[in-house]
């Protein structure tokens, strides 16, 4: 990993105590970290080998049971030698090198140069791994909004409105590139008595939003400093590549 | 309600999306469009006084609800309370304390165009309706206020009338009485 690619890369503080711990077999933890970097790890397999595509998934199943979940190898991650994104993208590559020249020494036909040129491709897709990153955070976020604010066991009655209003207010107009409903339309739908009511639910969405979305970083980063930064480093990368075009 | 996955959509958006959502999620980002201050500023006056002063201490929300219930005003607007002819004075401090806090937070409740409307219009209401002075804002700086208040076009006609006549007291050369609407 070039210091250029490493300073350009998002998520630069991994927090190396919380990787440990997830080195020491806890179960439920490598299953989210296996699941959160299962996206990334595939469009930077398939960009990085593109020969591969279509093994790319069975690959990867085997990558994650001979590599992720082996006693001991997250604690190989050297935390002087890189992020862990850096490290489980040079590790799926070794890895999947490692198998092809197995597959080579197995069946000499499988052509040399070609795997001599693709090791080269690996840096290229760092962004597009970063930005696949990026992507499961907030879709898992709001996964995570959505199902919490429709929890039929909330107290709040009125707790569905916040997801309603969060997606009538703000995800739809961007996403969709919609019109937001008028002021007015949104009193009658969600029965508000003032402007502070109304204020209130769109600022509830917000905070809820957010609230997910450092609950889904803090899971990797665990604490609270690193998690901010990542959020901030998110804000970054983002509105980097939303600059550019 | 939509059954459209918008969590699952996030996979198909450009960086541009997802930068643009963070960006709306954030802190100080405004909450609604300036054309919507009409309607805004029109649901704040029809809006019960109770549910927004209802949110102070106990103590005040207590005193909140005497005072209405003494003036008829029990669940009545911030309009009725403006364009009562005698509105209870400690109500519209409550009601200028609301708006100032609103002002200054940065993350109010309110559009602070809104929220500077429900200022000066409750101080113009005790200097109209009472003869009251509830601000120490000095004559020159209180009359700029209300009259910039009332020269926004979101406003009714009714509060821009009330908010002339408070700017009137403090003409140059005295008390003038402003031009019929």
């Amino acid at each position: 990993m070039s210091a250029e690619s490493s300073a350009s890369s998002i998520f630069p503080r991994t927090d190396w105590a919380e990787l440990d711990r997830a080195g020491e077999a806890d179960e439920a933890r490598l299953d989210r970290l296996i699941r959160t970097y299962w996206a990334p790890l595939r469009i930077f397999l398939v960009a990085a080998f593109p020969s591969l595509k279509d093994q790319s998934e069975v690959l990867l199943q085997e990558f994650a049971e001979d590599k992720i979940l082996k006693k001991g190898w997250l604690q190989r991650a050297d935390r002087n030698r890189g992020k862990f994104r850096d490290f489980l993208k040079t590790s799926l590559r070794n890895f999947v090198l490692d198998r092809l020249n197995r597959a080579e020494t197995r069946h000499p036909p499988v052509p040399l140069e070609e795997l001599a040129r693709e090791p080269a491709a690996a840096e290229a897709p760092s962004e597009e791994f970063d930005l696949t990153w990026a992507r499961t955070v907030l879709e898992q976020t709001l996964r995570r909004m959505e199902s919490d604010c429709k929890d039929p066991a909330a107290d709040q009655p009125r707790r569905s409105y916040i997801w309603e209003m969060f997606r009538l207010r703000l995800l739809d107009p961007i996403f969709e590139e919609t019109e937001p409903p008028p002021y007015e339309q949104l009193v009658a739908r969600f029965e508000l008595r003032s402007p502070t009511d109304a204020s209130n639910l769109l600022l509830s969405a917000k905070r809820i939003f957010k609230m997910h979305l450092g609950r889904v970083i803090k899971e990797y980063a665990e604490q609270d400093a690193a998690t901010t930064a990542e959020i901030q480093a998110l804000e970054e990368f983002l509105g980097r590549l939303a600059r550019r075009g | 309600m939509s059954e459209f996955d918008s969590a699952g959509s996030v996979f198909q958006r450009q960086p541009k999306s997802l930068a643009a959502l963070l960006q709306a999620s954030g802190e100080g980002v405004r909450l609604w469009r300036p054309e919507e201050l009409a309607a805004i500023f029109r649901h704040q006056m029809s809006a019960p006084v109770l549910v927004d002063l209802g949110g102070y201490d106990p103590g005040t929300a207590a005193r909140l609800k005497r005072l209405s219930d003494a003036q008829s005003l029990l669940l009545k607007s911030f309009s009725d309370l403006f364009h009562h002819p005698a509105p209870p004075l400690e109500l519209l401090e409550l009601t200028k304390d609301f708006a100032k806090a609103n002002m200054d937070h940065a993350q109010s409740s309110l559009p602070g165009e809104v929220a500077a409307a429900l200022y000066y219009t409750s101080i113009a209401a005790a200097l109209v309706r009472l003869g009251a002075r509830i601000t120490r804002l000095p004559d020159a700086e209180l009359r700029r206020g209300l009259l910039w208040t009332s020269d926004q076009v979101w406003l009714d006609a009714e509060t821009k009338q009330l908010l002339l006549q408070g700017a009137a007291k403090f003409a140059p050369g005295g008390p003038q009485e402003p031009p019929a609407p």
